[in-house]
């Protein structure tokens, strides 16, 4: 479908026609991440300057020049009077893999002994924020440290502006954004502008709490600003010793538990209309997801004592909302804790958050999807509509869900059989495919035990890759995306009809009549 | 004389479910008779065998006397099919019992009822997952219960309601209904006017081609009575096999071949057989499911044949290993050619890569129309199409864009139908997982499990491979999970599920009186 352009970004003087839909979503992809490369390198440079300050010039320069680029590009493009939902999903799409190539270019810049393998696997990690490295920097080395947490934080951003302000507006299920004011309440997305200045507020607030509770716990400044940047994108990927102490560890717990929650839920909180909240199915689902799994989990880890429930809390929770710090075994695990532990990762925490997985509301849309079925077996010509949260699902929105399980089965399986190609264990393979394209970490072995991605040869991690861009997109903008580029390819190269001209005909494999004008 | 004739006690028992129950025994029974008779010719288990058949018989004669069949709306027949093949699952574990097939010494009678229940539906519901093997090896059998194993799955294979429709013209209409219930697939294909001569047609070709199988057996090698045994068990694609190492005991590439043609040719609809015997022309390259079936099958080969040569075996040894596998699993037959544990053959020995592509196809099933399970490829194909589909819409969201099953063009309600069932299916693998997983089972074999029952395919992956017995894999409450998934599957998961609906109607029509006075006594 085609929406109309905000006003401000229509150009206010006159200079050359607007450009066509797909041209443009292509060039403010490209000025978003390059955007986003600015704001990571100008303040990993500065952050640099805490310790030996070696790579700040660099970082600066190249942020310097990125972020020049980001603008020249915004001002030349010349907004469309339409855009296309379509388009906006690819352009959303492109940033994420072009922000993932230039984190990738930084790590080369201030590391230059990491290979291009590690240095796209790492990136890629922290930009779709899967922690799949089990200990993945030196302590030491500030500026890579600041890269991975800012490259995880703006990933969590950029998950949040795909789950608030993108598709609910350009993809499925816009029936349930918040845009009713019934009632006097001010609700958090009318418009996509208005979202994204919520989406930042609510964000804000959120990581900056969970930033003074990792203060108030003891954890020094900087390592506190690294976990909660973890914490508040389910990020998950940080090297500090402080996320061993049991005061931090709680404060991880809650701070990823909001981390989890919808972005809807946390912003009728803040205005004041937290009453009709706990009536909400999802985040009811969400909860009990969290306090039965974490039930489950120490009766299958023989865990017992405080020690033993923070030690459940901080697991299940890191597996619910896919952050996955990194916890190891505390005692022998039963078969089934493992299997609990994928099962939650894939389930994954509530729609509208940060977090990945296939996330509750889509599960709930799928289970409507079943019950409906199982009632049109018993009455074939029945007219049901799907409900949730007293508001009735379009068909078109039960589709795309159908349709988004469907894919995320296949690229698990697709990843998985790669994966288990290149040589390992089945259940390895399954789990990482699974903690791939759920955006979370870490790989456990059968009996628990961490795996260190790291050090799987660079063929198995660049396989993980496409998963980790898929999940992080919520599969279904990654699809359409990558089938746009194909068109597209297709249109540019056109190669049927360069070989129907070679061979001498039309198109349309007729031949055109001696007085047709070619 | 009409059956419907009065009992001296009053009317007969309005009722379909307890009617096809009861006809649906008495079929049973004769099995259980061919059985004993078989038994008879070396003496074992004849008693058992003999019993069984006697109190089958006898509750099946009574039910179908005292029964009628009565009310056609959809809940009735998801009733009447899920209870037949419940209870046939239930009585056909009597043989077992009383035969103490599963009465290894030291062994609690729980577990012993538990086994012979989980041997029963799996044979049934054509699964071929197998509590033999190891301390009790199926050759200490005798040749009765053998034979009655595979009879189980040979009357499994086509349907026991089809058998019932076939005989029962009284059903009219809701006969329809009920093979439609539980049939493989999204519909039955008429053969015939009346649905009783399309029943059998389907029984007359499944019959003849479980002989020429049979024949094809015997002249690859097999003795008389395994030839006969593997043909009932190969035209229902079922698996079970007179021997532990299955068709692994015989090491012969003739066998296997014939065996790969067969169990193809079992994938495939019934209706496309039945076409090209009446039209005498061979037509199953035009139907572009058998075209998706086949491809399916190639390119699974081919895969897993290129990554075994990778892995260092011989490319001959590889692709022998790879077209068995990749047909037993894809037609949901689940035989298995490994001469021992960690053979060429035993896929749980191999590496990850080809464990993987079979896993797949653990998933995907034979043809609709056919004995096969799985989720079935022309609903694959269906649901490709509809993902695309739904793609293609985003770029053109104006178009009204179709999907298309070669020339035809598949209903809306067909697409939504098949996608609800994927969903169904996704998620009970998914709770089917987390429950086998939850009773003491690792994460591949409990996947592997629970595919393999859902898809009635057999052996699966982990720990209950082609040479492993589920006993030794499962624990006993896994194992009922799993039978229990395997009779889902096997109906295509609604009938099980809304078997019980009708009943619940009839209780709570019975008792709505009986409510309202005592709602109303409670308000005085």
């Amino acid at each position: 479908m085609n929406r109309p352009v905000r006003s401000e970004l229509r150009p206010r003087s006159g200079g050359g026609a607007p450009w066509p839909s797909w041209a443009a979503a292509t060039a403010w992809s490209i000025a978003a991440a390059l955007g986003a490369t600015f704001l990571l390198a100008v303040t990993a440079g500065l952050v640099d300057l805490l310790g030996d300050g070696d790579d700040t010039t660099a970082l600066l320069v190249v942020g310097g020049a990125a972020g020049l680029m980001a603008a020249v590009i915004a001002v030349w493009v010349r907004p469309p009077d339409r855009i296309r939902d379509a388009d906006v999903l690819c352009a959303f799409a492109a940033s994420l893999v072009l922000f993932i190539g230039t984190v990738t270019g930084l790590f080369l810049l201030v590391d230059p002994a990491t290979s291009l393998v590690d240095a796209l696997f790492r990136a890629g990690t922290s930009a779709t924020t899967t922690a799949l490295e089990a200990n993945p920097v030196d302590p030491a080395d500030h500026a890579v440290r600041f890269l991975v947490g800012g490259a995880q934080w703006l990933g969590g951003i950029g998950a949040l502006l795909l789950a608030v302000a993108v598709l609910p507006f350009f993809g499925a299920g816009r029936e349930f954004a918040d845009r009713s004011r019934r009632g006097g309440r001010r609700p958090m997305a009318p418009d996509p502008a208005t979202a994204v200045r919520h989406l930042f507020v609510v964000h804000g607030l959120a990581s900056a709490f969970t930033l003074i509770g990792f203060l108030l716990v003891g954890v020094a400044p900087l390592d506190a600003v690294l976990l909660a940047m973890a914490t508040a994108s389910t990020g998950g990927l940080v090297s500090s010793p402080d996320l061993e102490s049991a005061g931090a560890q709680w404060v991880a717990v809650i701070g990823m538990a909001i981390a989890g929650t919808s972005l809807v839920v946390l912003w009728r909180l803040g205005v004041g209309r937290a009453r009709s909240l706990l009536r909400s199915a999802e985040l009811q689902a969400y909860l009990c997801l969290l306090i039965v799994g974490s039930i489950l989990f120490l009766l299958w880890t023989d865990g017992s004592g405080v020690d033993g429930i923070r030690r459940a809390a901080f697991t299940v929770t890191a597996a619910v909302t896919t952050t996955g710090f990194p916890s190891t075994p505390g005692g022998n695990w039963a078969p089934a804790a493992p299997v609990l532990l994928l099962g939650l990762v894939s389930i994954g925490p509530m729609t509208g958050s940060v977090g990945g997985g296939f996330q509750i509301l889509r599960h709930r849309i799928l289970a409507r999807v079943a019950t409906r079925e199982l009632l049109r077996q018993l009455h074939p010509r029945a007219v049901i509509p799907a409900r949730m949260g007293g508001r009735i699902a379009a068909e078109d929105t039960l589709a795309r869900v159908v349709v988004t399980q469907f894919l995320f089965v296949s690229v698990l399986f697709l990843t998985a059989a790669v994966v288990a190609s290149a040589g390992l264990e089945l259940a390895t393979a399954l789990g990482a495919a699974v903690h791939a394209i759920s955006t979370a970490g870490p790989v456990r072995t059968l009996d628990g035990t961490l795996v260190d991605v790291g050090s799987w040869p660079g063929g198995v991690r660049l396989a993980l890759l496409p998963a980790m861009v898929v999940g992080r997109l919520s599969v279904y903008p990654a699809i359409v995306a990558l089938g746009a580029g194909m068109t597209l390819i297709r249109d540019r190269v056109r190669f049927r009809r360069r070989l129907t001209t070679s061979l001498g005909r039309t198109t349309g494999g007729r031949r055109p009549s001696p007085g047709t004008a070619r | 004389m009409s059956p419907f004739r009065r009992l001296p006690f009053g009317d007969r028992w309005a009722s379909t479910t307890a009617s096809v129950v009861g006809m649906a025994l008495l079929f049973v029974a004769v099995g259980m008779a061919m059985a004993t008779l078989v038994a008879a010719v070396d003496g074992r288990d004849v008693v058992a065998l003999g019993t069984a058949t006697a109190v089958t018989g006898l509750i099946g004669l009574v039910l179908f006397h005292v029964a009628k069949p009565d009310s056609q709306d959809q809940a009735a027949v998801f009733s009447a099919v899920g209870t037949t093949w419940l209870v046939a699952s239930l009585l056909g574990a009597l043989p077992y019992l009383l035969a103490g097939t599963f009465a290894v010494a030291g062994r609690p009678w729980a577990i012993v009822l538990a086994d012979s229940l989980f041997e029963s539906i799996s044979g049934f519901s054509c699964t071929g997952s197998t509590v033999f093997g190891g301390h009790n090896p199926i050759e200490s059998q005798g040749p009765g219960i053998l034979m009655y194993r595979q009879l189980t799955q040979w009357a499994g294979g086509m349907g026991i309601v089809v058998l019932v429709v076939m005989v029962l013209p009284s059903l009219r209409s809701s006969g329809l209904g009920l093979i439609d219930a539980e049939a493989p697939g999204m519909g039955v294909d008429r053969l015939a006017p009346r649905i009783s001569t399309t029943a059998i047609w389907f029984w007359g070709i499944y019959a003849g081609f479980t002989m020429l199988v049979a024949v094809g057996l015997f002249g690859a090698g097999m003795g008389p009575f395994d030839a006969v045994a593997h043909a009932l068990s190969t035209a229902s694609t079922g698996g079970f096999s007179t021997k532990d190492a299955s068709i692994g005991h015989w090491d012969s590439l003739s066998i296997e071949a014939v065996l790969i043609v067969a169990m193809l040719l079992g994938g495939a609809n019934f209706t496309l057989h039945s076409r090209m015997l009446r039209r005498r022309r061979i037509g199953h390259h035009h139907d572009p499911e058998f075209r998706g079936y086949l491809a399916m099958i190639a390119m699974g080969t081919l895969l897993v044949t290129l990554l075994l040569v990778d892995d260092g075996m011989g490319l001959g040894r590889s692709l022998r290993s790879a077209i068995f596998n990749v047909v037993t699993l894809g037609t949901s037959s689940g035989f298995g050619n490994a001469t021992g544990e960690g053979s060429a053959g035993d896929f749980t020995s191999w590496s990850s890569g080809p464990q993987m592509v079979l896993l797949l196809f653990l998933v995907f099933g034979g043809c609709t129309g056919s004995t096969a399970g799985g989720v079935k490829v022309m609903r694959l194909r269906v649901g490709l199409s509809h993902a695309y589909r739904t793609l293609r819409s985003f770029r053109r969201p104006r178009a009204i864009l179709l999907v298309r099953q070669g020339r035809n063009t598949v209903p809306e309600h067909l697409v939504e139908r098949i996608a609800g069932f994927m969903v169904v299916y996704g998620l009970l693998v998914v709770v089917g997982t987390m429950v086998v997983a939850a009773l003491g089972t690792d994460l591949i074999t409990a996947a592997g499990g629970v595919i393999g029952s859902l898809g009635n395919m057999g052996p699966a992956l982990g720990d209950a491979g082609p040479t492993a017995s589920f006993a030794d894999a499962y624990s006993t409450p896994a194992r009922m999970a799993l039978a229990v998934l395997m009779l889902i599957g096997r109906l295509e998961i609604f009938p099980m599920l809304l078997m019980l609906v009708a009943p619940y109607r009839a209780v709570d029509g019975a008792t709505r009186g009986m409510r309202i006075r005592l709602r109303r006594g409670r308000h005085r």
